[in-house]
């Protein structure tokens, strides 16, 4: 009766992993911490930047103008300065990111109907919220220059605002919240870790300690062994993924917006993909600490390159290519796609059949790696 | 002293004799080096951009060009009727709206809205879309002499940007891959070390000698922290070399706060090592939270100021927050020690509190045999 014989396999072993409290601790404690940490901690919001002044005109139209640029949260007055030269020692120890030179002749200029040149220092290193910085205090100066320039008389009679102006509307996220980026992303990423690192943990062990040989004496052949020990924890992290969407419609709350049992069906999908990731590596490596290593080995590139941290779009074009090896990068558009977007399985069609490709393929070399080591 | 260098010694020659380990150790370094060297961008640039241009006006071609030529912005067609199509199916990130009467309104004085759908999914490249999309629009604005002028203003900003003109995204991202890679590897190599004594029952052996486990973990200290001044040298040689990286000014903060982080690394993983119980899963546990800390609590990738009242006080407490000040100051800005004197005192707090912990877990599991 083969089927007894799998049942009784996978009692083994979900007796085994219910022992284990450790893997009970791996499947609960850090999927929870790193939802939480990479949901709340990874944000590019450009607020309350520190900005120093130097006022050399020191005039009510100098005053008048630095008060316009800090009235949103964007840039806020650290200190002011008397001389340039301080503000540029402030900057150089990090002390403020950008900083505003308003010349002596400032008040001078504007009120005689001349230009007026300002001096704005951004703090470099961070090039991408430098370049935000400065995209942000071009437009605050412009925006302010420009209700000074309208003639107080001549205003009633034309045009009351710039001739053409952007409406910006933003889609999918219109509160632009971190969060709503990083979480789906960071699911899939916490299931390629708890995944991968369970399903090896639970086959090197078996090696290490040397039980395996004795399974294989058992008549039992070497993919009912397999099956018996996939079948329980694709269960348990199904419970990751139920767990993980919890938090993230609780917590971050996200809308959700697609078909919610086409998510957990390809997050099922996934959850096998990262089952034979990581029996792959149970087979690679002869000790558990050689899994460790290779574990990350694997696992880093896999993260880094699936655009759940930094956008696919901005890497170089090798590495974009490289990408599109990379399963739980389909996996991240698929689950931003059916959080956010809400579209549904038409759009998603391409994704999906790749998915499922690697899931066939992964699942099938790991099996075969697997049964090469048994005989 | 001399029973710590033999130890450190002995443990030099145990980890030369595992050729894996020794590989990994150094290959892995450089593997994410170049990962995220190369791959983390922030900025997004060859922006796909759909247009639905119901004027088909001579002036809203103008400005269709002056929105591309800005070279950040890559044409895609819309995929169907609906201005969202493009982006319900990922082929844009926004489209922009021409009004049916842009022209004829503009040429009235009559004032025009152009609508932009921008995907607002990746947070960060939504705001860079919305400013480059804006200012263009004033280029525009500004070069078709459409705005006269009275109506311009007349402050003039004029932007510069310190120590990164060219806003190389690498040199932000470069030192700060230092402080990740050279706090996850020594520590892990230190960690594991540390574990398989415990598992081979070697551990018992020295409670039996006359070393003292103060003696015997300044040992192991040594010894990793030797290891890891290694993988410092040839990542930082291999970075110099790939991303055009320099050192700028005085190396001394750098020389001083490399070798007390690398110290706390390993001395963290000591301390990991000797509360492991004998599973190795326990230590990819926490060489992962270790990873994570470095990796998102220490301002490598966004703003530290970003995070958020909690968390933000367990950032005070990572000591790759401070390495990176001291990495970013010595290959960035080259302002030396007036900005950094703090960095390397914090880590060495730290660090010590880590050491100290290590030898009292030690001791008292000693005792308890």
């Amino acid at each position: 009766m083969p089927l007894s014989r799998f049942r009784s396999l996978m009692l083994k072993e979900i007796r085994q992993i219910l022992k284990n409290r450790q893997i009970i601790f791996l499947l609960l404690f850090p999927p929870t911490v790193q939802l939480l940490i990479f949901g709340l901690a990874l944000n590019p919001a450009v607020n309350h930047l520190s900005l120093g002044v130097v006022d050399y005109s020191d005039s009510p139209a100098s005053r008048d103008f630095v008060a316009a640029l800090v009235a949103n949260d964007v840039f806020e007055i650290q200190s002011f300065q008397p001389r340039a030269a301080d503000l540029g020692q402030q900057v150089r120890t990090g002390q403020v990111s950008t900083g505003l030179v308003i010349p002596p002749e400032f008040a001078e200029r504007l009120a005689m109907g001349q230009t007026v040149d300002v001096q704005v220092l951004i703090d470099g290193v961070d090039a991408n919220t430098a370049g935000i910085a400065s995209g942000y205090m071009k437009q605050l100066i412009n925006h302010y220059g420009q209700t000074l320039a309208k003639p107080p008389g001549s205003s009633s009679g034309s045009s009351p605002g710039p001739p053409v102006e952007t409406a910006v509307r933003f889609l999918y996220n219109p509160g632009l919240l971190s969060s709503w980026f990083f979480v789906p992303g960071v699911i899939g990423v916490v299931l390629t870790l708890t995944g991968s690192l369970v399903s090896s943990t639970t086959v090197i062990r078996e090696k290490d300690v040397g039980t395996l040989e004795q399974l294989l004496m058992t008549p039992a052949q070497g993919w009912e062994i397999l099956a018996a020990k996939i079948a329980p924890l694709f269960v348990l992290l199904m419970g990751d993924v139920l767990l993980a969407s919890a938090i993230a419609r609780v917590v971050f709350g996200l809308p959700f917006r697609g078909s919610y049992p086409l998510f957990l069906a390809l997050s099922g999908v996934y959850v096998f993909v990262a089952i034979s990731i990581g029996i792959l590596l149970a087979t690679l490596a002869r000790t558990q600490q050689q899994v460790v290593l290779l574990s990350f080995f694997f696992n880093v590139p896999l993260i880094q390159l699936s655009g759940a941290i930094a956008p696919i779009e901005s890497m170089p074009t090798f590495f974009r290519v490289l990408s599109f090896f990379d399963p739980l990068r389909h996996y991240v558009t698929i689950a931003r796609s059916l959080i956010l977007k809400g579209v549904g399985l038409e759009v998603l069609l391409p994704e999906v059949l790749i998915l499922l490709g690697f899931a066939v393929l992964l699942m099938g070399l790991s099996i075969s790696r697997f049964r090469a080591q048994l005989n | 002293m001399k029973r710590v260098l033999s130890q450190a010694l002995k443990e030099l020659n145990q980890f030369r004799r595992d050729r894996l380990t020794v590989a990994l150790a150094f290959v892995l370094p450089l593997a994410m080096l170049l990962i995220y060297g190369f791959a983390i961008r922030l900025e997004a640039k060859n922006i796909p951009l759909s247009i639905q241009d119901f004027d088909q006006s001579a002036l809203s071609r103008t400005y269709i060009e002056r929105l591309f030529a800005t070279n950040q912005f890559v044409p895609t067609p819309l995929p169907g009727p609906a201005p969202t199509s493009a982006l319900d199916a990922g082929t844009a990130k926004a489209t922009i709206i021409i009004p049916p009467d842009f022209e004829r309104q503009i040429k009235l004085h009559q004032p025009v809205t152009v609508q932009a759908l921008i995907d607002g999914t990746d947070v960060n490249n939504a705001r860079v879309i919305q400013n480059s999309l804006r200012a263009t629009t004033q280029f525009f604005l500004r070069t078709s002499d459409l705005v006269p002028e009275e109506a311009r203003s007349p402050i003039h900003p004029q932007v510069r940007l310190w120590f990164n003109p060219g806003r190389r995204e690498a040199l932000y991202i470069v030192p700060g891959i230092f402080g990740v890679i050279l706090w996850v590897f020594p520590s892990m190599l230190a960690a594991i070390a540390l574990v398989r004594e415990k598992e081979q029952g070697t551990l018992v052996q020295v409670y039996a000698s006359d070393l003292s486990a103060v003696e015997w973990l300044l040992g192991k200290e040594l010894a990793y922290l030797l290891v890891g001044l290694g993988e410092a040298v040839v990542v930082m040689t291999v970075a110099t070399v790939l991303f055009g990286l320099r050192l700028q000014g005085d190396p001394t903060p750098l020389l001083v706060g490399l070798v007390i982080y690398l110290a706390a690394a390993v001395a963290f993983g000591l301390l990991v090592g000797a509360r492991a119980s004998n599973q190795t899963g326990a230590v990819q546990g926490t060489a992962i939270a270790g990873f994570l800390t470095a990796l998102l609590l220490s301002g490598f990738i966004y703003r530290l100021e970003n995070i958020p009242f909690p968390l933000s006080l367990l950032s005070n407490v990572i000591p790759a927050r401070y390495f990176i000040v001291i990495t970013r100051d010595a290959f960035v800005r080259g302002t030396g020690w007036v900005g950094v004197w703090y960095a390397p005192l914090a880590i060495a707090l730290i660090g010590g509190f880590f050491f100290r912990t290590a030898t009292r877990v030690l001791h008292r599991m000693q005792f308890s045999d």
